[in-house]
C-alpha cells in the first residue's frame, strides 16, 4: 500500500510503497533506496484519519499512512507498538512519585532536624545584623510606646532575666503599640511586647512570665531556627512547585506551612519551661505564667476575650500549657515593685478603661466580620 | 538556495503585494491551507489525568504533562494535509527548569540575604538592579522559550528555527514596558507589534525565512480599539469605585473605625464585584485584542504567502471568558482543555493567500538542548 514519506532532510514528500515484512516496515520510493524500520523502536501517533510513524534509526524521517492502512498493515504488532509507550509512562510516573515523596519526607523531617544545628552554627554577628533589619521593619509597623520610665523598667526586667540565661545576645525589651495581645522575640535579641498584652496582664508576674518566655526563645535560638526552617521549607517547596499558582501547587505550599506550625509548638513548650527556670533563677515568682495562659484560653472568664487574643491563635494548646506551667511553678519575689508596675502600665497610655472593657469594645466594633490578626512571621512569639 | 526573496507572485489579500524576485526556474509554490482536527472534549480525560498525576508527584509531573498537551495540540493542526509535530520532551523542560533555578534562584537568594544583612544602602543599590534586571530577564526568558518551542516543532519532518538574540529581545521588552509606562499605556500597541516583529522576523521553517512586514501589519488599525479599551477602563474603574462606595454605604458597612481592617463581608463584596466586572473589562478590551491578533498575523509572510486570522471581538471575548470560568471552577484542572479549544479557535480562523515554496525547505539544526526554564519560572506559557 501507498504512504507518504518525509526523509527529514527536506520538506519535499515522496510517495512510497509500504509493506510489513520480517517484523518491520519496508518501504521505498519509486527508483529510490529501500528502507527498513524494525518493529522494535517503532513509534506511531494516530490523529484523525492519519497514522504518523517514526523510528530512532532515522530520527527526523516520518512515514504517514492512513489510519486504516496502518491497522491493516501492522495487525497485532500495531497494538504492541502503542502499548510500549504506556509502560514507559508508568515508569516515569512511579519515579516522579518517589521523588515527590522524598521531597515531602525531607520537608517534614529533614528541614526541621537541620534547622536546630544550623541556627546554633549561625554566627552571632550575622544574627545581630539580620535582627537590626527585622527590627527596623517591625519598628515601622509597630510604634514604640512613649512612656520612657515604663520602657526602662521593662528593659531592665529583660536584662535581669537574660543574665540568668546562657545567651550572647544583648536582650532589649520594649513596649509597642499594636492592636493585639502578643509578644515577639526577633533575631538578635530584641523583644517587642504589645500595649494590649501589657493591659491584659493582671500582675507584674504575668508580664515577667511572658518576657521570660521570650528570653528563653532568644537563648535557645528558636528565632533563628524558625528563620532557617521557613527558609528551607519555603525554598525547597518553591523550587519543586516552581512558584506556580495552580491548585496542586498551592496545596503543596500549604502543607509546607503546616510543618512549620508543628515545630513552632515544640519550641513554645521548651520556651515555657526554660522561662519558668529563668524566673526562678532570678529569684522571681514563676506563678504568673499559668494564670495568664489560663485566662488567654478563656477559663472562667469571658470566652470572647480568648478568641480576640493573638497569643492564643499562635499558641493553640494554651490550656495544656497552663497546666504544665502550674505543675512547675515556684514562688518567689514579685517581678516588679508597685511603682515599677505602674510605670510599665502607663508606658503606652493605659487609657481610661480597663483592659476587658477595651477588648469588649473592640470586639463589638469588629463584630464577626474580621478574622483575628494573624500576627507577624519574622518573630517568635 | 536559502532565503528570502522568493515570491509566489503578488498575493491578493488587500494588504498589498509582497515584492521579490520570483525565480523562473523554480516550480510553482503551494497555497497554504490550515485545518484543525482538534476535538477539545478529547482533552478532558487528559486534563483529569495531568491534574491527578501532578498531585501524586508533588507537581513534578507538570513538565511531562505540558509536553503531552503540546504533542496532542500540535498533531491536531494540519497544513496542506500534514500534521505539525511537537518533538519536545518532558525531560528537556525539567532540565531547563533546574537550570533556571540555579540561574535565577541563586542570585535572587543572594540578593534577599544581602538586603536582609546589608541594610538600607544595599537595598537602594540592589532594588533598581533587581527590578530592571527582572524585566529584562522576563523578555530574555520569553524569547528562549519561543526558540525552544520552534526547534521542537516540525512539519513534514523539518524543524522550525528561531534565530536572533534573546539578549536584544530582553532589552526591547524592557524598553517596551518602560515606554508604555511613561505614556500611560499608549505606546503598548506599537510595542506589541515591535516585539512580534522581532520574534516572527527571526523565525525560519528549516532554512526558509519567515518575514514580518510591518507595513502590512500596520494596515490593520488597532489604535481606535485601544482608545476604546483605555477610556472604557478609566470610566469603568470610576464607576466601580463609586458603585462600591455607594453599595457599602447603603448596606451600612462603612462605619468601621479608623485603623481597623475591613470586615470579611467588605472583602468578599470587593471580590464579588471584581468577578462580575472582569467580563465587562474583557469585553471593552476584546476589540483591541482581536485587532492586534489580526494585525500581527497580517504582518507574517512566507515567500509570497500572507496570512489572515479572522478573529472578531465577540467570539474572542466569549472564548476568554469561558476559558477563565472553566479554569476558576476546575481549580486549573481544565488547563489542557482550555489550551486545545483556544488552539482550535485560532487555527480554524487562519487562512492564507499567495504561494509559498514549502518543498524547498531544508532541515534546520537541532536547537537548544533544554527549554523554557526562565519562562516557566516567570509563569509564562504560550501553551
Amino acid at each position: 500500500m501507498k504512504g507518504r514519506f518525509h526523509d527529514g532532510l527536506s520538506a519535499r514528500p515522496s510517495t512510497v510503497e509500504v509493506a510489513w515484512i520480517d517484523d518491520g516496515l519496508r518501504f521505498a520510493a519509486e527508483g529510490g533506496q529501500a528502507r527498513f524500520w524494525p518493529q522494535v523502536g517503532l513509534k506511531v501517533v494516530r490523529e484523525g484519519d492519519q497514522a504518523r510513524l517514526s523510528h530512532p534509526s532515522d530520527p527526523d524521517a516520518r512515514l504517514v499512512l492512513t489510519e486504516a492502512d496502518w491497522l491493516a498493515l501492522g495487525g497485532s504488532a500495531a497494538v504492541a507498538v502503542e502499548k510500549r509507550g504506556r509502560v514507559r509512562e508508568f515508569r516515569l510516573v512511579a519515579g516522579l512519585a518517589a521523588a515527590g515523596l522524598s521531597v515531602t519526607a525531607f520537608v517534614f523531617w529533614g528541614v526541621p532536624v537541620f534547622a536546630g544545628p544550623l541556627a546554633r552554627a549561625t554566627p552571632i554577628q550575622m544574627e545581630k545584623d539580620m535582627g537590626r533589619s527585622f527590627d527596623a521593619q517591625m519598628g515601622a509597623m509597630f510604634r514604640r510606646c512613649e512612656g520612657e520610665a515604663g520602657q526602662g523598667v521593662l528593659d531592665e526586667l529583660g536584662t535581669r532575666l537574660s543574665m540568668q540565661s546562657d545567651t550572647s545576645f544583648d536582650v532589649r525589651v520594649r513596649a509597642v503599640q499594636a492592636p493585639f495581645v502578643n509578644a515577639f522575640a526577633l533575631p538578635g535579641g530584641s523583644v517587642l511586647v504589645t500595649d494590649d498584652l501589657i493591659r491584659e496582664a493582671e500582675t507584674p508576674d504575668e508580664l515577667a512570665a511572658v518576657v521570660a518566655h521570650e528570653v528563653a526563645h532568644i537563648e535557645k535560638r528558636h528565632v533563628m531556627q524558625a528563620v532557617w526552617r521557613s527558609l528551607g521549607v519555603g525554598l525547597l517547596l518553591d523550587a519543586v512547585v516552581g512558584g506556580g499558582t495552580g491548585a496542586g501547587q498551592q496545596a503543596v505550599l500549604l502543607a509546607g506551612q503546616a510543618t512549620d506550625l508543628r515545630y513552632g509548638r515544640e519550641a513554645e513548650l521548651e520556651a515555657d519551661e526554660r522561662g519558668q527556670a529563668l524566673l526562678t533563677a532570678a529569684g522571681m515568682s514563676s506563678q504568673g505564667m499559668a494564670p495568664f495562659f489560663a485566662r488567654m484560653h478563656g477559663e472562667g472568664e469571658d470566652k470572647r476575650l480568648a478568641t480576640a487574643a493573638e497569643f492564643v491563635s499562635t499558641h493553640p494548646d494554651s490550656a495544656r500549657r497552663a497546666q504544665r506551667a502550674r505543675a512547675y511553678e515556684k514562688a518567689g519575689a514579685p517581678a516588679l515593685t508597685p511603682s515599677e508596675w505602674a510605670a510599665v502600665r502607663a508606658s503606652c497610655g493605659a487609657g481610661s478603661k480597663d483592659a476587658v472593657t477595651r477588648l469588649k469594645d473592640r470586639l463589638r466594633r469588629r463584630g464577626d466580620k474580621t478574622p483575628v490578626d494573624q500576627g507577624d512571621q519574622v518573630g517568635q512569639d | 538556495m536559502t532565503d528570502a526573496t522568493l515570491d509566489g507572485g503578488p498575493i491578493n489579500d488587500g494588504l498589498g503585494p509582497l515584492h521579490g524576485v520570483y525565480p523562473q526556474d523554480f516550480e510553482a509554490g503551494e497555497v497554504l491551507r490550515f485545518q484543525s482536527t482538534l476535538q477539545p472534549k478529547r482533552f478532558l480525560g487528559l486534563s483529569l489525568r495531568n491534574g491527578l498525576l501532578n498531585i501524586v508527584t508533588l507537581t513534578l509531573y507538570r513538565f511531562w504533562g505540558k509536553t503531552e498537551v503540546r504533542r496532542r495540540v500540535w498533531q491536531g493542526v494540519r497544513l496542506n494535509g500534514d500534521a505539525f509535530e511537537y518533538t519536545g520532551r518532558g525531560k528537556e523542560l525539567f532540565i531547563g527548569f533546574l537550570l533556571a533555578l540555579v540561574a535565577l534562584g541563586l542570585p535572587m537568594l543572594l540578593t534577599v540575604f544581602a538586603i536582609q544583612f546589608g541594610g538600607p544602602a544595599m537595598i537602594a543599590v540592589l532594588y533598581p538592579i533587581l527590578y530592571f534586571g527582572l524585566f529584562w530577564l522576563w523578555g530574555f526568558g520569553l524569547f528562549t522559550a519561543f526558540r525552544y518551542m520552534a526547534s521542537r516543532t516540525t512539519w513534514r519532518g523539518v524543524r522550525f528555527r528561531l534565530g536572533g538574540s534573546a539578549r536584544s529581545y530582553g532589552f526591547k521588552y524592557l524598553g517596551a514596558l518602560f515606554l508604555s509606562g511613561l505614556t500611560m499605556g499608549w505606546f503598548w500597541p506599537v510595542a506589541q507589534r515591535g516585539l512580534a516583529e522581532k520574534l516572527w522576523d527571526e523565525l525560519r521553517f528549516g532554512d526558509r525565512r519567515i518575514r514580518f512586514r510591518m507595513a502590512r501589519a500596520e494596515k490593520v488599525s488597532v489604535y481606535g480599539w485601544y482608545a476604546l479599551g483605555w477610556v472604557g477602563t478609566l470610566v469603568g474603574y470610576l464607576v466601580f469605585v463609586i458603585g462600591m462606595v455607594g453599595l457599602f454605604a447603603a448596606l451600612g458597612m462603612m462605619d468601621a473605625p479608623e485603623g481597623q481592617p475591613p470586615g470579611l463581608g467588605f472583602t468578599l463584596g470587593i471580590y464579588g464585584m471584581m468577578l462580575v466586572l472582569a467580563p465587562l473589562f474583557l469585553l471593552i478590551w476584546s476589540p483591541f485584542h482581536a485587532a492586534m491578533l489580526r494585525s500581527i498575523s497580517a504582518g507574517v509572510t512566507l515567500d509570497g504567502a500572507g496570512f489572515h486570522l479572522d478573529v472578531k471581538a465577540m467570539p474572542l471575548w466569549w472564548l476568554t471568558v469561558s476559558n477563565m470560568a472553566a479554569l476558576l471552577l476546575s481549580l486549573g484542572f481544565l488547563t489542557p482543555w482550555v489550551q486545545a479549544r483556544t488552539a482550535h479557535f485560532m487555527v480554524s480562523r487562519l487562512t492564507s493567500a499567495g504561494l509559498a515554496h514549502l518543498d524547498l525547505a531544508r532541515q534546520a539544526g537541532r536547537g537548544p538542548g533544554s527549554g523554557e526554564g526562565l519562562a516557566d519560572a516567570f509563569g509564562f506559557s504560550a501553551i
